[in-house]
């Protein structure tokens, strides 16, 4: 392999690309599709009931960077397999590989050069969705540092995607069987991670007893035995809670959450989630992935186990009712925080799903340089050289 | 590596599964001179020139092209190599131009080396007008002269054409003859496989004669026979043959028994053998001497036609 060669090759593909696609028009789609995402987005969070002083502030942003990441991922795992999934066998078929590979390029030039054009173009879609990164950053709420994180994995992901579709491309002789393969594969690792993961679940999980923190049952009645619903009383606080000891099922994700690091969104997500407190409003779709797969990870755990959670209704109002409001609000604030801290101390999931994403870049990168080593011994059914 | 060696084949074997391809093929193709292949379709041409443009492997025997191994040193072999598949495509957007550049750099050429090269190779096979038109403009001949000047962009001294004449018009044909006997006087080595057989007559120095994977007769082609040479296989034929035409088929026929020359009878004509040019003057001086009406008197290429049909007559 040489710069030179790989060069050769990536300015060929580029310059092809560039010439016969409709280039401007499928960036002109992508860029108004984002927008359209961004701009509902946006309209959606500005038009959230509640008091804009201290919900819209950082939630505008932390979502509009959220759901245009999601989006770019989601919409670029569709487009990205297509760049390569028929690189190789296509030119085969329009008799210009052959050529190629009498000349002093070698299996590595070909391969790299045709792998980096198509990088290229996926990070120019990535460039095109950018000023709706920079929307949200200027909204506010995400650390300039997590959002160039987020986009740094996005980018490896994309070109693990595009190694993915080279290699299918050299191992079928039909462009079609590749391109199938490709989404196949991408739908793999996408979506039958989480049905394998969500399969496990119930095949996993054990009977046994538990300790849980909970509010009584008969808390109401010991509290006034004339009035067992509750009404217009003040529900009940942390400290009314106790521990009883009971027969459950638990789930054991501890054991199977690796399932979910292999998802390229669950890599995406986990690697810069914005790390605000967790509110589950709204929609933080790569907040929400990065959360879930942390609580998998971490498994049943004392604090999972805990069922206390006091009263949200609004109590009886006393006076204009604002201290109580305030309190209560104090308080979700409060439990929100430390659900965020006990997610955060889960370690991250996403390194060993970059680790494997980059395994399976690597490996379909050598399987496609393999096949293209000539003279062949062994010329596979149904392929042609020329 | 060795200049002078040309291609050496020895006993080349090559199957596709249960598919026997090339079953064996012994081919000698000299510097300075074009070799022809010759074969009917299937016969195994296209799979040989594969394993001589370094892409297959052979399952038996050798190749030597300018004293190399194709299997073991393919990269010294590329550099040496100029193929042109049989069939082949272009990068359809870029320009003609931009399609032997790009080749150019393939080949290691340095940026400016390259561009004199392709602009040199584009008034060779007169694209010159045409080259900043896109590549997929071109006509099927078109595209067949952009084929050859890719296979001479890094000079090579080995040519490995596949039916480089098909779909040329006559012009370009003969300027197709010219440009070859051109790299052959230069000392290159040419092989090239063709259906037509007269064409070949005029191109080629020496024809190999290809059937059912197997090399099955060479037939020496050079207009002065009787210096051809040894062909180094067998049924290498040393004697010409000329086509004769009187207005009194007759005497004619009369004549030639008298002095004792091998005839063929055709229907107007009549083919004859003797031992070379020198011969052939002696024989159309003693016929017009005889007073015989001779109105043509000419070189029969129906030696390489029936050398043909007699190897390929098992055809199914």
């Amino acid at each position: 392999m040489s710069l030179h060669g790989v060069r050769t090759i990536a300015v060929l593909e580029l310059r092809q690309r560039l010439r016969t696609s409709r280039w401007p028009v499928v960036i002109g789609i992508w860029f108004l599709v984002i927008g359209a995402v961004a701009g509902l987005t946006w309209w959606a969070v500005s038009s959230q009931p509640g008091d804009p002083a201290t919900t819209l502030s950082t939630d505008r942003g932390t979502t509009l960077y959220d759901v245009v990441l999601f989006f770019v991922l989601g919409l670029g795992m569709l487009v990205v397999p297509s760049l390569t999934a028929t690189s190789i066998n296509g030119d085969r078929e329009r008799g210009v590989l052959a050529t190629l590979q009498t000349t002093l390029l070698t299996p590595a030039d070909i391969v790299i050069g045709k792998l980096v054009a198509a990088w290229a173009i996926s990070i120019a879609f990535l460039l095109a969705a950018s000023p709706f990164l920079v929307w949200a950053w200027i909204a506010g709420g995400v650390e300039v540092g997590r959002m160039l994180l987020a986009v740094a994995v996005l980018v490896f992901v994309l070109a693990v995607v595009c190694a993915l579709g080279l290699m299918f491309s050299t191992l079928t002789a039909r462009t079609i069987s590749s391109a199938v393969l490709t989404y196949l594969t991408v739908a793999a690792l996408t979506f039958g991670t989480v049905i394998a993961f969500l399969i496990s679940m119930p095949i996993l999980s054990t009977q046994q007893s538990v300790r849980v923190k909970v509010v009584p049952d008969t808390w109401f009645q010991q509290i006034d035995p004339a009035n067992p619903d509750g009404k217009n009383m003040t529900g009940p606080t942390a400290a009314d809670c106790v521990y009883v000891t009971r027969e459950q099922s638990i789930l054991h994700t501890e054991r199977t959450w690796w399932l979910l690091a292999l998802n390229p969104f669950v890599v995406v997500a986990d690697a810069a989630p914005s790390r605000k407190p967790v509110t589950y409003l709204g929609f933080e779709p790569l907040q929400m992935i990065s959360d879930g797969a942390r609580s998998a990870r971490m498994g049943t755990t004392a604090d999972s186990l805990n069922e206390c959670w006091p009263e949200t209704q609004p109590p009886p109002t006393v006076g204009d009712g604002t201290q109580q409001l305030q309190e209560q609000q104090a308080q979700q604030q409060q439990l929100q925080k430390a659900e965020r801290d006990r997610l955060n101390r889960v370690p991250a999931v996403w390194p060993y799903g970059f680790v494997f994403l980059g395994l399976i870049g690597a490996g379909s990168t050598s399987v496609a340089v393999r096949r293209l080593r000539t003279p062949i011994r062994r010329l596979p059914r149904g392929t042609r050289i020329a | 590596m060795d200049a002078d060696a040309g291609i050496e084949v020895t006993g080349v074997k090559r199957t596709f599964g249960s598919v026997l391809a090339v079953d064996h093929i012994d081919l000698q193709a000299r510097p300075g001179e074009v070799t022809a292949l010759v074969g009917p379709n299937g016969a195994g041409k296209t799979t040989l020139l594969l394993m001589l443009a370094t892409l297959l492997t052979p399952d038996d025997g050798s190749i030597r092209i300018a004293g190399l191994d194709p299997v073991a040193e393919p990269r010294q072999v590329r550099a040496t190599i100029g193929w042109m598949p049989d069939a082949f495509g272009t990068w359809d957007a870029l320009t003609v131009r931009e399609v032997l550049e790009t080749v150019g750099a393939a080949y290691r050429m340095a940026p400016g080396a390259a561009r004199t090269r392709s602009a040199e190779l584009l008034e060779l096979v007169h694209l010159g007008d045409l080259a900043d038109r896109p590549a997929r403009v071109l006509s099927r001949g078109q595209k067949q002269r952009l084929g050859l000047a890719r296979a001479l962009i890094h000079h090579p001294s080995v040519l490995l054409l596949d039916e480089p004449a098909s779909g040329l018009d006559p012009r370009s044909r003969i300027e197709l003859r010219d440009v070859l006997r051109g790299l052959a006087a230069a000392g290159a080595t040419l092989l090239v496989s063709s259906h037509i057989l007269t064409e070949l007559q005029e191109i080629a120095d020496r024809a190999v004669i290809v059937a059912r994977g197997r090399s099955v007769a060479v037939q020496d082609l050079s207009s002065d026979s009787g210096s051809g040479g040894d062909t180094g296989l067998e049924s290498g034929h040393r004697v010409s043959h000329w086509r004769i035409t009187s207005l009194d088929p007759p005497r004619l026929m009369a004549a030639l028994a008298h002095h004792g020359v091998a005839t063929q009878p055709l229907t107007d004509a009549v083919d004859v053998e003797v031992a070379g040019d020198v011969a052939a003057s002696e024989l159309l001086a003693q016929l017009v001497g005889d007073g015989i009406p001779i109105t043509a008197f000419a070189p029969s290429y129906g030696a390489l036609e029936t050398a043909y049909l007699a190897a390929t007559e098992d055809r199914q």
